[in-house]
């Protein structure tokens, strides 16, 4: 995390990375630069088109090596070049999950278990490391219990797990997520965020796009904005979120702040509103002398 | 750039992801047609699609492994027309990229094309395996009557081929070329593999 | 989706790929030998093996999805085969001949012993263990992926199917009516699975690549394909039983 102090390790660096679709002249991400450090959490906001999804892509080589187009600017990922690297190599350094559970689904495995396995299969696991990863990723997302099924007959939440699972049993230390629970109830997006928040905590390096504030804000460490392709802020949630020009990026803050900042509560030391319950609280009950009505 | 042969057989994994899709698309059509009760079969529509997307090779391998999976699945008799999917695959595929799907009329001779090659595919194989039925009701009908006016079994087997094949083929190239106009071009493009990102 | 039949037996023991020989030789075996003994005893052996592998009941549907065909061979041939001469039976004016009609019992034996050979395939053997063992014996891995997918996801499209005949239902759009009607109801209603599914291929595609499926390295197996201690000796018999058929047919 940002507040451990001492040697920190940049896991992921952009450099002006820009990127234009095939057919289309507009730059889906027009000079993003931005550094990530071992074990952050990191969220993409911006509204619909800003280029979160694009990011994401570009974070796992899916952009340029998928999609093609035009690219420009440079990424490293663990040190690894991406322009020059290989969607399979990048696999085992940054994992990609995104929103749709069904077509993560590979459609060719008829077991939760022989799913997860499918990734170590193609890049040769040995039987015996095999089973101890599926048993590991199945242990991480709670899913133990529908190992047997079908992946086609479970909910949407168990399948996005299952997803999750498959994608780190490729053990990558960097785990890209986009927008992984928008098309689940609430009940299942609190399932799957509380899975995403236990793989930060064994360490895993995360980058989140999600139009959740209220989520965003409780447990990422570092928030990115993008309009239109184009890099505006990267910054803490509190600093990202106070900012009086969210409005014009189309992005709606956290309901507390949208509160704080109408009440006028500010936390005076760092110019911020709250971001979170927990902030609101703590000022409101005034234990915290850090955060005073101004 | 230099594009690539249709021919490549190195396929670009949406390529591959294609061909259970069309055998999907396959199925569905044939279901629902039969639901509807229509008089053509429009098991092919995938098929078809996939070689319009993805050329001849994608298409020539969802119609084999089409007929392969429903004779080891559903219906072991459709193996014995592998062959004819498969062949209309790749016909469908090298026209296409020929440009016999720019327009309406051009769909309308490849449908026509399609339709002929299939039943001279199939006739050879219903004469081997059925004697040149087809189990077709209305085909094996005029088989019946061209073999009681002492016409010749190829010919009765032909002609039972035919009149099934032919409006099928053609109604199921021209639902195609509406569908794969209608696609949006980054979908369209997703199974060429002969693409590079440039530098910016 | 698939006809396995989860058994435990004989022929479940036996591996994939001497059942996918089996099938090929015994379907072929009376096309070789055009005799209504070779078929009538390649397929009393097919169901001998169908009974050990407790699936004989099982075959009897899939003979029924091919009966108007067989049906149709033996009266069509027994009323029409060019080389009809010894009248046997008659309803009203139609007459059924000897020669057609014993031509069409062997085309009916060779169509259900067809169905039969390969019914002992399938209804024994779980098509992954099938793939694999195809893979193993050097069949792409990335065709491998494509025919698994296939038996994954025709079940899937059945749900959608039935999603689309809810919709028919409720949009009014019946299956009566003029034909021109119901060709005009096809588009509409399946143009959009269509369309979703064509669009459906690049997620799956992405989903496919983070999970390594271009790796170039050599591909491991979560499961061991069981062997069968006899493999080798029964196909050898099977292949040279099918070589000296052929020999017969050529040269007797
Ligand atoms: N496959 C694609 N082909 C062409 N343009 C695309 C494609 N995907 C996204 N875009 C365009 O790129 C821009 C950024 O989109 P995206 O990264 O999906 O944004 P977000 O995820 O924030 O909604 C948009 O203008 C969008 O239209
Ligand atoms: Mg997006």
């Amino acid at each position: 995390m940002l507040s451990c102090g001492g040697f920190s390790y940049e896991k992921i660096i952009v450099e002006n990375l820009k990127y234009k679709y095939p057919d289309t002249d507009q730059l889906a991400l027009n000079d993003v630069s931005f550094e990530v450090e071992e074990g952050e959490v990191i969220g993409i906001v911006g509204q619909n088109s800003a280029g979160k999804s694009s990011l994401c892509l570009a974070l796992t080589g899916l952009i340029p090596h998928f999609f093609n187009g035009a690219y420009g600017g440079k990424v490293l990922i663990d040190g690894i070049e991406v322009k020059t690297s290989t969607i399979t190599d990048l696999s085992q350094k940054a994992g990609l999950v995104f929103d749709n559970p069904f077509t993560q689904m590979t459609a060719s495995k008829y077991t939760v278990y022989d799913e997860i396995a499918f990734g170590l299969e193609n890049i040769g696991v040995s039987r015996e490391e095999m089973i101890e990863r599926v048993d590991w990723s199945l242990k991480m997302m709670g899913i133990e219990n529908i190992k047997d099924k079908n992946p086609f007959d479970l909910s949407g939440g168990q399948m996005q797990r299952v997803a999750i699972a498959s994608v780190i049993a490729m053990r990558p230390e960097i785990l890209v997520l986009d927008e992984p629970t928008s098309q689940l109830d609430p009940q299942a997006s609190e399932e799957v965020f509380r899975v995403i928040q236990q793989l930060s905590q064994e360490g895993i390096t995360i980058v989140i796009a999600e139009h959740k504030m209220e989520k965003l804000a409780s447990f990422t460490d570092r928030i990115l904005l993008l309009y239109e392709g184009k890099q505006i802020d990267f910054d803490t949630p509190q600093k990202v979120f106070s900012r009086d020009d969210l409005h014009d990026y189309g992005v709606v803050p956290p309901i507390f702040t949208t509160y704080c900042k109408a009440m006028g509560m500010k936390n005076k030391k760092t110019n911020t509103y709250p971001v979170t319950l927990a902030e609101v609280s703590s000022l409101l009950g005034g234990e915290n002398n850090e955060w005073n009505k101004s | 750039m230099k594009t690539k042969s249709m021919w490549s057989f190195r396929l670009s994994t949406a390529a591959l992801v294609l061909i259970p899709i069309a055998i999907g698309i396959n199925y569905i059509g044939k279901t629902i047609a039969a639901g509807l009760k229509l008089p053509l079969w429009l098991d092919s529509l995938g098929t078809i699609l996939s070689s319009m997307l993805a050329g001849p090779i994608v298409g020539g391998l969802s119609g084999i492994i089409n007929n392969i999976i429903y004779g080891i699945t559903l219906d072991p008799v459709s193996t014995v027309y592998a062959i004819t999917s498969g062949v209309i695959g790749i016909v469908v595929g090298a026209l296409a990229y020929k440009g016999w799907v720019n327009n309406f009329a051009k769909a309308l001779l490849l449908g026509l094309v399609v339709g002929a090659i299939a039943a001279t595919v199939s006739t050879p194989l219903n004469m081997i395996f059925w004697e040149g039925q087809t189990g077709n009701v209305w085909g094996d009908a005029l088989y019946a009557y061209i073999l009681s006016q002492n016409g010749p079994i190829w010919l009765a087997s032909f002609l039972d081929s035919i009149v099934v094949d032919l409006p099928d083929k053609l109604i199921s190239v021209l639902l195609c070329f509406f569908i794969f106009k209608g696609l949006p071009k980054n979908v369209k493009r997703l199974y060429q593999n002969n693409q590079r990102f440039e530098e910016l | 989706m698939t006809l396995y039949v989860k058994q435990d037996s004989l022929i479940h023991e036996i591996d994939p790929i001497t059942k996918v020989i089996y099938a090929f030789v015994a379907a072929l075996l009376p096309y070789i030998l055009p005799s209504h003994t070779v078929a009538l005893i390649v397929l009393v052996i097919s169901i001998m093996l169908l009974v050990v592998g407790k699936v004989f009941r099982k075959i009897i549907p899939l003979i029924g999805l091919s009966l108007f065909l067989i049906v149709s061979l033996v009266i069509i041939q027994g009323i029409f085969r060019p080389d009809n001469v010894t009248p046997l039976f008659h309803f009203g004016p139609i007459i059924f001949y000897k020669e057609g009609l014993s031509y069409g019992l062997l085309l009916m034996l060779r169509v259900i012993n067809l169905l039969c050979a390969f019914g002992v395939l399938i209804l024994t053997t779980k098509p992954d263990d099938l793939i694999q063992s195809f893979i193993q014996k050097g069949m792409s891995p990335r065709i491998g992926y494509v025919i698994g997918s296939v038996l994954q996801l025709i079940p899937q499209m059945s749900a959608t199917i039935a999603t689309i005949k809810d919709a028919q239902r409720s949009r009014g759009l019946e299956t009566e009516g003029s034909l021109l009607v119901r060709i005009k109801a096809f588009l509409p209603l399946i143009g959009p699975v269509i369309m979703n599914s064509l669009i459906s291929t690049r997620e799956r595609s992405i989903a496919l690549e983070v999970r390594g499926f271009n790796a170039k390295q050599k591909k491991t197996f979560l499961h061991e394909v069981h062997t069968y201690k006899y493999a080798k000796v029964i196909q050898a018999v099977l292949i040279l039983i099918f070589i000296f058929a052929i020999l017969w047919r050529i040269f007797l």
